[in-house]
């Protein structure tokens, strides 16, 4: 029977009613969160952590996004960026996501030499920079920002963290008081290494310790032997070494040869923590070094954590070993990953439903609002931001570092004593190619 | 004397010779083909993966290894020429320039992409010389022995040999060498696979001190291109000299002072030095 035009009409009616409500169904289905990240793929940070940091943020978002997205209703699209481990092009390509992509949320950051110059213009444009990995208190300290972020520890604390581990040991385990311990503290001479010297410098003193060196170097040296030289003639008992990669390799390659000895060496994350390479390289020759940073979230007690922390650990530890092939996961996975749930699953969520969407002043006021109790998150600490008006603003106030040891494979917290995982090795055993 | 000065002294002095090896092949090239391989300590990178890949890849010998890495680096030096430089061999300076960075980002983005950005070493431990409690590096006494035989060994080959001194007269004058029956095609040809081969030697001493990664020609590419600049560009006793100064200076300044200011201390000595002797230390 051939239709009416009535008929018809009423047809193409309620087909563009139906239409209408499907396409209303897809923009509100199509609304995504659209996220800088922003990391060193290449360049000479990309192996010292870097890219170690952007998977373990990819993994985040691809986990978020398999989980239905931001409050299980928006997915994250990350627009991605390389900063080449250059500072000049961090801040073009910061500049490009935020004003050709129109980006609002900037999350990564590997290099406190980036976090300096870019928080400061991450600020000035009001959008939200969101640091997982640089640690330099310089980024914050006395800056009162609004909008830039970071759950991470900041340098400071590894000097705090050196200094009460020495300090606590120096009498029982080396049979020194505190005062007749001679640390040498180097270090490369960028924000990060420098707020890692400054800060071991500062605690370092307060706990009376002697110190007999602080010299920074340009992590591109091409030679350090004059560096090996003076800490021989300086007679260090401990060195602390704030360094990235190659730095550190072309270091304890030179102590060896020219034959530097000591009683332990304390490396503050970077390139101290990606053990698998430094491996590759010496071998049995680093075991027992400690370092600090961050813990990674493979090495804590799940039960102590947080419900569901320890089923996130599992999935970012498979995923990163699929990803990569490695049998190592740096404690940068951790990071990476680490901070970019909070800003996925803590602060945007409460941006879009108490403050009305994802733009830089709702995720900021999101923010402030966080307060992750200690346990909360995979790595262990807790997160709540020092508000604006403090001299850490934007910092957060619960971060904790820890020390750890390696022996082989094995890496085991030492440090703080509460939750450690075994008892320090300290000295280096004379085993060591670098026992004093 | 105070012992660890004469250590930074005897460090500083091996120093310059891996500094020499390095600067010996980019001086050469400059002085015949009168263009500066910017890119030049990434064709040194290209032989130390060459070097790590062989060794530790397929198992090759060491020494076999590094034989295949420095005729590599010679080929790759003949390949540099034929389609970067030729081309752009009577363009303007700032052009040939341009061609040459261009070249040190597509071999640093190439390694990257190829090899990833991770940090490898051959793994090679060569023992500790240590002399009344001065310790001295045996990779880089081998490095500095290396360094010394090959600028004497160019010195005599630039001497003494009818190939040498057909570079030789090149390099005094491009336009006249011809009429004496020297085939300047033939000839940069030769002194870009000399200079290839002399970057695949250097290859094979820094494989034994430093690992490989995309970037290791940032950690030397600028130091000796301000070694050859200081010793007159092109000039090879002059870039041999200067990198013993620079070297010299790095130490010591850095034993009285810091590893951060001997650098500054090096780079200031030069712009001092431009300025009194804007054509270098050794410029005739």
């Amino acid at each position: 029977m051939p239709a009416s035009r009535r008929t018809l009409l009423k047809g193409s009616a309620a087909a563009a009613a139906v239409l209408s409500l499907d396409w209303r169904r897809a923009t509100a289905e199509a609304e995504t969160v659209r996220l800088g990240v922003i990391y060193d793929l290449s360049g000479p940070f990309a192996a010292g952590g870097s890219v170690a940091s952007s998977i373990g943020t990819q993994i985040a978002i691809e986990l978020c996004n398999e989980r239905g997205g931001v409050g299980g209703k928006y997915k994250v699209v990350p627009v991605n960026a390389d900063s080449q481990s250059k500072a000049d092009v961090a801040i073009n390509e910061v500049e490009r996501l935020i004003n050709q992509e129109k980006i609002d949320i900037i999350d990564g950051v590997y290099a406190s030499a980036h976090a300096v110059p870019l928080s400061a213009k991450v600020e000035q444009e009001k959008r939200i920079l969101w640091i997982t990995t640089a640690v330099a208190t310089a980024v914050f300290k006395d800056k009162n920002l609004h909008y830039v972020f970071r759950a991470q520890i900041h340098s400071d604390q590894y000097g705090e963290a050196f200094a009460s581990f020495v300090t606590e040991h120096a009498k029982a385990k080396l049979g020194m008081e505190p005062k007749d311990v001679k640390v040498a503290l180097i270090h490369e001479d960028g924000p990060y290494g420098s707020g890692v010297a400054a800060a071991d410098e500062a605690y370092s003193l307060k706990a009376g310790l002697q110190i007999v060196l602080k010299e920074g170097y340009s992590a591109s040296a091409p030679d350090l032997s004059t560096l090996v030289t003076k800490i021989r003639r300086s007679g260090a008992d401990l060195i602390s070494h704030a360094g990235y990669n190659p730095d550190i390799t072309l270091f304890l390659r030179q102590a060896r040869e020219n034959g530097l000895r000591f009683k332990m060496l304390f490396g503050a994350g970077a390139g101290y923590s990606q053990l698998d390479k430094l491996r590759a390289t010496f071998g049995a020759d680093i075991d027992n070094f400690c370092n600090i940073d961050p813990v990674p979230a493979q090495l804590l007690d799940p039960a102590k954590l947080a419900p569901g922390m320890g089923d996130l650990i599992k999935i970012m530890v498979e995923r990163y070993k699929a990803k990569t092939g490695a049998t190592d996961v740096p404690p940068h996975c951790s990071m990476g990953f680490n901070q970019t749930w909070v800003l996925l699953n803590n602060v945007l969520p409460v941006a879009k439903e108490k403050y009305g969407g994802f733009d830089p002043e709702a995720v900021r006021k999101a923010a402030l609002d966080v307060d992750i109790p200690p346990g909360g998150t995979i790595q262990g600490y807790g997160v709540k931001f020092f508000p604006p008006g403090t001299p850490l603003s934007g910092q957060n106030e619960r971060s904790t570092p820890v020390v750890m040891q390696n022996a082989g494979e094995h890496i085991a917290v030492v440090w703080p004593t509460n939750i450690r995982t075994q008892e320090p090795v300290f000295p280096l055993p004379k085993s060591s190619i670098y026992a004093a | 004397m105070d012992i660890y000065l004469l250590e930074a002294v005897i460090n500083g002095i091996l120093l310059g010779g891996v500094l020499a090896l390095l600067a010996l092949g980019l001086n050469l090239i400059f002085g015949v083909v009168d263009v500066i391989w910017i890119a030049y300590a990434d064709i040194v990178m290209c032989a130390m993966y060459a070097i790590y890949f062989l060794y530790t890849g397929l198992s090759v010998p060491l020494p076999l290894a590094f034989l295949i890495a420095i005729i590599g680096a010679a080929s790759l030096g003949v390949l540099v020429h034929l389609l970067i430089i030729a081309p752009v061999l009577n363009s303007a300076p700032l052009n040939q320039l341009l061609a040459t960075g261009g070249l040190l980002f597509f071999l640093q983005s190439f390694a990257t992409l190829l090899f990833g950005t991770d940090f490898r070493n051959i793994g090679v431990r060569l023992p500790v010389l240590e002399f009344a409690t001065i310790y001295v590096s045996f990779a880089r006494l081998i490095a500095f022995a290396v360094g010394l035989i090959g600028a004497i060994a160019l010195y005599g080959f630039l001497k003494w040999t009818y190939l040498g001194i057909a570079i030789r007269a090149l390099a005094q004058d491009r336009d006249i060498v011809g009429l004496m029956g020297v085939d300047p095609r033939r000839i940069y040809l030769v002194v870009s696979a000399i200079g290839g081969g002399l970057a695949g030697l250097a290859a094979c001493l820094l494989a034994l001190q430093y690992d490989v990664h995309p970037f290791i020609g940032n950690t030397f590419g600028p130091v000796i291109f301000m070694i050859c600049v200081l010793g007159g560009l092109g000039n090879m006793i002059g870039g041999f000299v200067a990198s013993f100064i620079i070297s010299q200076i790095i130490a010591i300044g850095g034993y009285y002072s810091s590893t951060e200011l001997s650098y500054v201390l090096a780079f200031t000595f030069f712009i001092v030095l431009m300025f009194i002797r804007p054509r270098g230390l050794f410029a005739r």
